[in-house]
């Protein structure tokens, strides 16, 4: 199915046109001096290629923040919400390609959540390559190039972009367009080269190739004691995640009888969060909560689905104000290798 | 029973259900922010009692009353025990009728009496006590903070309470609220001494959403992490002492600090 062509940068207007005419096209968008933001862009210009994470992945299109489930009113007629506006989502980098995967294989196991299986088709995904920084660690998660996940897939190549179209959806929405060219040999090997270069460029990585192994062995090491007791069981680590797919549901009564369910995101770093009936929580303290969330990010899932739920996208690492969640940093200290240096550490102030 | 039902078959009581709202000491924030959404009440609530908003008022059995301010005065506890024995439901409004606010908090290292002798004059009759919050007094049924309460719990809360629902008032902190709304952390990005993480959230991270950090208004979320708070503020150069008066400004509870206090008394004895 998928076809390679190349798109000139200078044509790069043409093509965002085209995508707008499937839906309003959200891309990372600068939002202050070291974060970016999908948000809905017109103009080439508000687009901020340059993005590698932004505040919070995509998991917002497929799963927003808050959402009604459904609306009854006064006689208690049920209304769903209607969820079929067509988007594209331009950017997403193979971590959060990868995201998506991993969200598409909870939310539609049967049975199936039907918001998120009907709102997933009608966003089209447009990947985009991106060179590692110091946070990012997807090539240690396996997460550093995917074969499908997207409609488009963007590879930055100088002056050009190499454009792989994998899907009917994308195939069909630039047939007949003079911009994208097939691409000749000469493109092909800029491509092969960038993946290939890219592989040494990952600073911050781990060798474990057996984490769940390494997580059960090590449940009682002391760095579990050591980060929890600085948590501030404030969820930011979840929220940003794009694979954290937890969520809390409340009901909203209006006076005149009608009312809404509605969830929103919630967090296993909530002190309620565990809580059960009789207000026994067995999750109670932070250091609990914190090892439970190391170990559902690297093992746990792997328990019913057999692939971790990291994807090594970086985004707790740099959201965390305790400054906890160096998850290469930990790995590696459960491995006993105690000698990295902290990814918090700050150069020496002269 | 929903409070509805119990109104209908109470022969004491009107068939529509009745509020009233209180105050003790407080700055009437909470008042206005009733008094703004009574439009939407009125229907379904028959006001019986509203000294700030109306004249004709009455001390008749009730089934809602709503009480602004801490309890900072005998003249308050008096009126506070009163309300509690004509009342089905007691719901504090506000953090002073929650957590005492900053007469409790801010004020708690002064004595009550200096205070006192300072603003009226040491031969003054003014009777005062310290600062406390209204259910160190009565039994409470509802409680929702706020400086001063957001509009939509409020109405949320007073709509479930009628149908007879457990009102929903989050004790998740205001970081879930600024995260949702994708802010870019002013505590990471600016050092700011963003309180986010410790207070309760329902403001919808109003301040920290105009690049303000949070000061704690709404009260502590659920099993606030202070020391861990703290622990973040001093790596970011705050002194104790700082980090202690942000924290405590709004009445959280002492039991939250036993330890940064501990560690402040040994700094102060050195
Ligand atoms: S755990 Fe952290 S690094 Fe891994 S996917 Fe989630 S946010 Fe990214
Ligand atoms: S690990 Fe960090 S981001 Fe997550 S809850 Fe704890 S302090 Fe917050
Ligand atoms: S700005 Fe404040 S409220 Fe927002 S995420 Fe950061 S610490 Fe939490
Ligand atoms: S952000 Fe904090 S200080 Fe500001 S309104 Fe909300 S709770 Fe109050």
């Amino acid at each position: 199915m998928e076809k390679s062509y190349v798109l000139s940068k200078e044509d790069f207007p043409r093509f965002l046109e085209r995508l707008k005419q499937f839906g309003t096209v959200y891309a990372p968008t600068k939002v202050s001096e070291q974060s970016f933001a999908f948000k809905a862009v017109e103009r080439e210009e508000e687009i901020a290629f340059e993005a590698l994470r932004t505040i919070l992945p995509p998991k917002k299109f497929l799963y927003p923040q808050r959402e009604t489930l459904f609306s009854y009113d006064e006689s208690g007629n049920i209304t769903e919400p209607e969820v079929n506006q067509p988007l594209v989502i331009f950017g997403a980098h193979p971590c959060d390609l990868s995201g998506m995967k991993v969200l598409d294989d909870i939310f539609t196991a049967p049975p199936g959540d039907s918001l998120y299986i009907e709102r997933r088709k009608h966003i089209l995904v447009v990947g985009q390559s991106c060179i590692p920084d110091k946070y990012c660690f997807c090539e240690s998660m396996g997460t550093d190039s995917v074969k499908d996940g997207y409609d488009l897939f963007l590879t930055d190549i100088e002056d050009h972009f190499f454009v792989e179209v994998a899907t009917p959806k994308a195939a069909e929405l630039f047939n007949e367009c003079d911009f994208l060219i097939q691409a000749s040999e000469p493109y092909k090997q800029a491509f092969k080269d960038f993946w290939h270069n890219r592989k040494d460029l990952f600073s911050n990585r781990f060798e474990t190739s057996n984490l769940p192994a390494l997580l059960d062995l090590e449940a009682n090491h002391p760095v579990w004691e050591e980060l929890g007791q600085k948590c501030l069981s404030c969820g930011n680590c979840t929220f940003v995640c794009p694979t954290c797919y937890c969520f809390d549901i409340v009901e909203i009564a209006n006076f005149n009888g009608s009312g809404q369910r509605g969830r929103e995101w919630d967090s296993c770093q909530f002190h309620g969060f565990a809580k059960v009936a009789g207000n026994f929580n067995f999750r109670p303290g932070p250091v609990d909560r914190l090892k439970f969330w190391y170990r559902h990010k690297l093992h746990g899932f792997q328990d019913a689905y057999e692939f971790p739920t990291c994807v090594g996208c970086g985004r707790c690492t740099v959201s965390c104000p305790a400054e906890i969640d160096d998850i290469v940093g930990v790995v590696v200290r459960l491995e006993g290798k105690d000698d990295r240096k902290s990814i918090y550490a700050k150069e020496p102030v002269l | 029973m929903s409070i509805a039902r119990l109104s209908e078959t109470n022969k004491r009581s009107k068939p529509i259900p009745t509020i009233s709202v209180q105050s003790l000491t407080g700055c009437a924030g909470e008042l206005l922010v009733i008094l703004e959404n009574l439009q939407k009440m009125l229907p379904y609530v028959r006001i019986q009692s509203f000294p700030f908003a109306q004249s004709k008022n009455s001390d008749e059995p009730v089934d809602i009353t709503f009480v602004e301010g801490s309890v900072s005065n005998p003249h308050d506890l008096e009126k506070l025990r009163a309300i509690r024995l004509r009342s089905k439901r007691v719901v504090a409004v506000g953090n002073c009728a929650v957590w005492g606010c900053v007469q409790k908090g801010a004020c708690s290292r002064l004595a009550v009496e200096e205070m006192r002798n300072q603003v009226y004059g040491a031969e003054s009759k003014i009777e005062v006590m310290p600062a406390s919050r209204i259910e160190d007094h009565v039994q409470v049924d509802v409680k929702l903070s706020g400086c001063p309460i957001d509009s939509t719990q409020l109405l949320a809360v007073a709509a479930s309470m009628l149908k007879d629902h457990l009102p929903y008032v989050t004790k998740k902190p205001v970081c879930l609220e600024c995260k949702l709304r994708e802010n870019p952390c002013i505590l990471i990005e600016q050092d700011l001494p963003c309180l986010g993480p410790v207070t309760a959230a329902g403001c919808g991270a109003l301040c920290p959403s105009v690049g303000a950090p949070c000061y704690g208004c709404w009260g502590p979320s659920e099993e606030a992490q202070m020391d861990a708070m703290a622990n973040v503020l001093m790596e970011k150069g705050f002194s104790l002492k700082e980090i202690l008066t942000r924290l405590q400004a709004f009445g959280a509870p002492p039991e939250l600090f036993t330890r940064l206090n501990q560690l402040q008394d040994q700094a102060d004895s050195n």
